[in-house]
């Protein structure tokens, strides 16, 4: 049980930096196995970013089948999303960039 | 396939005869060839069969090519090629040796359509590449279901075997969409389907018997069951429809897991892992700040801001501070990592605000990048009084405690607690252990603990169960020195200077003879807080020198040569708690009393420090340089560090700065001689001036 209040501690580590919007941890199934936001954006983001880093993670090993795919990075406009992957889950954190 | 000539019909029947028997001639010709070019299709069909990934629909394939055979059909081997580069995303490079053929004669009308009485045109279909949105599978159990549906449909494009099964698989689309009749109307499966002429049926007249010619249409190009004539047809083309079926497989997947569930993942080992490791990258992530869409067309404030910050010598940058595990205890040594110079150590005693947390905490900051909260967190039960980072073994961290034990970490470990710990016997240490550290070479070294009762402890650091050697610290025989601060010069494993609670400075060595205390000199007016030795290596060898701070509100320098101070600072008006040489300057310090850390450069001046620069709140208890000499932290009692930059001319020596020093010593020693002489108006020979002698007949650089 102490552990899990590590796993809370670093979640909450990173929910309390600075425009930071929303953790979500994803299983490899795109199913979100813990998130700071509502269950509707939580799906969609899990579902949408866990085919995205499928994708990434590909292109990675097409290019050099001796690599893997480490972290991934989206900048848009409003948002950047921080996505760490693993063989298991997927950290994924949205974070505001336009303050 | 020969041209089939039309025969001119003659009057004379012996004439007609002999072009019967040719003509039947020419017949059995044909079949025979016909029978042969079946043979060898049979063959490339099972080749192709046999060149098929999967093996789980080979006996379906196989069964499909016994009905159709069965039927005095030929296999369909262009479905075989097609269906496999659809499953193995290979190209179609199974197609027969004659898929030539059709795209030869792909323009040409084909050859034998008179003798059908239905009409035949070509149309051009616009090639259009819409990606369906249609979920495919490929289930035999699929076709035979629906198969109602495609009779029903009136399906001018049917010609093509792939193409039936393309709209039989999007008729397992769970909407339903295409399951109406109409089929006129191109959808988006059919238009990446049909790129090129195809025939087509003129009329619904010819709907009875189309059953009929579709089926024969339905075969692949190239084979002419009973010498119908050749209807070539192309592949349907063959888009992306293996990741399709993945998309619809996670779709599938995706469902709600219960709360139940989720706990047990949360609780899993590889959670934890993944957790830990993953967040920490993310902060690392999160901390830098750099904004890589930074606009320099703009305003130029951040000149300013930068022509203002280089104007301080010193300067704040960051701070460390963690609100659980840092708040309210006093920082009680710093340390950095060799093997990684950006990893600050720091230990801390107990905190009266935390009674249930652990006493003894460390944590392990980083200076490289910009985030808020530890790289790692250990701690044990007992205060943690000093702390290393064990050299050579860039993953353990030790800690030697207010009980006496030495406890050791391994950040390889996901746990906080300590992996190794060192017994609470007579053997070892029983009273806080206040001085650790590593030292010796790759091969060998050890690790030298001094508790406050005068204990010095050698430790192997592959066998902490008890110590290999231990030495007790007392001067002629006199009681224990209770050391409160230990140095070893650079580069020195045997010799080390101490420093007690009694305000005396001891000197002394591990092995030989006279292993212990062999120098005791009273130094200060009270306790020894701190001890350094001087530590950047140059041009002239200045390792004798060391620098010692105490509670009665001075620092002081000393040389191992010499048993008396060569000068004192007196500048602080409060306990001086640490000092330490720069790392890279030979002339520059750093001393911090309670409130004010202080920046001195003896080459520049002995009288008052260069900078200075008042704590933000708690009292300075701890001092230690980076690697690089660039930044000064400083730990407070209220367990913050603080870490200070320097301006570059501070920090960076210039190449003469060794050779001043020298002569600054020296310059130190003569105002000391001057005074001497002049209060004891005779010159008794102290052995400063031996040394300054010797110093003096020392070639400079």
């Amino acid at each position: 049980m102490f552990q899990a209040t590590e796993v809370e501690e670093t979640i909450k580590r990173i929910q309390a930096h600075k425009g930071v919007m929303g953790v979500i941890i994803v299983n490899h199934e795109g199913i979100p196995i813990k998130s700071s936001l509502d269950n509707a954006t939580s799906v969609l983001y899990s579902g949408l970013i866990g085919q995205l880093t499928e994708k990434a993670k590909n292109v990675v090993r097409e290019m050099d089948s001796s690599n893997d795919l480490t972290f991934l990075r989206v900048r848009s406009k409003r948002h950047e999303i921080l996505i760490a992957p693993d063989r298991e889950f997927i950290l994924i954190v949205i974070q505001n960039t336009s303050d | 396939m020969g041209p089939w000539a039309p025969t001119k019909m003659s009057s004379m029947s012996d004439r007609k005869a002999e072009l019967e028997r040719k003509k039947a001639k020419l017949q059995a010709l044909r079949d025979e060839k016909d029978r042969r070019r079946r043979e060898k299709e049979q063959k490339d069909a099972e080749e192709a069969l046999a060149r098929a990934s999967t093996t789980s629909s080979l006996d379906s394939r196989r069964d499909l090519d016994e009905m159709l055979s069965s039927l005095g059909v030929a296999p369909v081997k262009d479905v075989l090629s097609s269906l496999s580069s659809m499953q193995s995303l290979s190209p179609p490079q199974t197609a027969s040796p004659d898929a030539s053929l059709p795209h030869a004669d792909r323009s040409a009308p084909p050859h034998g359509s008179l003798k059908k009485s239905t009409q035949l045109q070509i149309i051009s279909v616009q090639s259009t590449d819409i990606p369906p949105k249609e979920n495919v599978t490929y289930a035999k159990q699929t076709q035979t279901t629906t198969s109602g549906i495609t009779e029903i449909r009136d399906d001018e494009y049917n010609l093509n075997p792939g193409l039936e099964w393309e709209d039989e698989f999007t008729a397992t689309k769970p909407s339903g969409k295409h399951k109406s009749a109409d089929a006129r109307t191109p959808h988006p499966a059919r238009a990446i389907l049909i790129h090129r002429p195809v025939l087509t049926f003129d009329g619904d007249a010819a709907r009875q018997g189309e059953d009929d010619d579709a089926f024969h249409g339905k075969l692949p190009p190239g084979i002419l069951p009973h010498g119908l004539p050749t209807v070539k047809e192309v592949q349907p083309a063959v888009t992306a429809a293996p990741p399709e079926k993945k998309e619809e497989e996670k779709e599938k997947k995706v469902r709600e897991l219960s709360a139940d569930e989720k706990h047990t993942i949360m609780l899993s080992a590889e959670f934890q892992r993944f957790v830990t490791k993953a967040g920490r990258v993310i902060e690392r992530a999160l901390g830098e700040s750099v904004d890589i869409y930074t606009d320099y067309t703009g305003g130029g404030d951040s000149e300013n801001a930068l022509d203002d910050k280089s104007d301080a010598r010193l300067s704040l940058v960051r701070t460390f501070y963690d609100e659980r595990w840092s708040r309210g205890r006093c920082v009680t040594c710093l340390d950095w990592s060799s093997a990684h110079p950006e990893l600050l150590l720091a230990s801390y005693h107990n905190s009266d605000d935390a009674p249930h947390d652990p006493d003894g905490v460390c944590l392990v900051w980083n200076t490289k990048f910009k985030k808020t909260t530890p790289e790692d967190v250990f701690h044990c039960q007992s205060p943690v009084m000093s702390a290393t980072f064990a050299r050579f073994h860039p993953n353990l961290i030790l800690g030697g405690t207010y009980s006496g034990q030495i406890v050791l970490w391994d950040n390889r470990v996901p746990k906080r607690t300590p992996v190794q710990r060192t017994p609470l016997s007579s053997l070892a240490h029983t009273h806080p252990v206040y001085c650790l550290s590593v030292v010796g070479s790759q091969n060998a070294h050890n690790l030298i603990s001094v508790s406050s009762d005068g204990r010095m402890c050698s430790w192997s650091l592959d066998m902490l169960s008890q110590p290999q050697e231990t030495l007790e610290l007392q001067h002629r025989q006199s009681k224990a020195v209770a050391v409160t601060a230990m140095a070893f010069p650079h580069a020195d494993v045997n010799n080390f200077v101490l420093g007690g609670e009694d305000g005396n400075i001891y000197t002394g060595c591990r092995h030989g003879q006279r292993a212990g205390v062999t120098d005791c000199v009273e130094g200060h007016a009270g306790p020894v807080t701190g001890v350094a030795c001087h530590a950047a290596g140059g041009a002239v060898d200045l390792s004798h020198l060391f620098l010692t701070s105490s509670m009665d509100w001075s620092v002081k320098l000393w040389s191992l040569k010499e048993n008396k101070a060569l000068y004192s600072f007196e500048n602080s008006g409060d306990y001086v708690v640490d000092v330490r040489w720069s790392p890279a300057h030979p002339a520059l310090f750093a001393a911090a009393d309670a409130a004010r850390l202080d920046l001195w450069n003896l080459n520049r001046d002995t009288e008052v420090p260069v900078a200075s620069i008042q704590s933000e709140g708690g009292a300075f208890n701890r001092v230690s340089w980076t690697p690089s000499g660039a930044h000064l932290t400083a730990g407070d009692d209220a367990g913050k560090i603080s870490v200070y930059e320097l301006a570059e001319s501070e920090y960076q020596p210039r190449h003469d700065e060794w050779s001043k020093f020298v002569y600054t010593l020296q310059e130190l020693r003569n105002n000391q001689a001057d005074e001497e002489s002049d209060r004891l108006s005779l010159a008794s020979g102290p052995p400063s001036l031996t040394s300054l002698t010797s110093l003096a007949s020392n070639p400079l650089r």
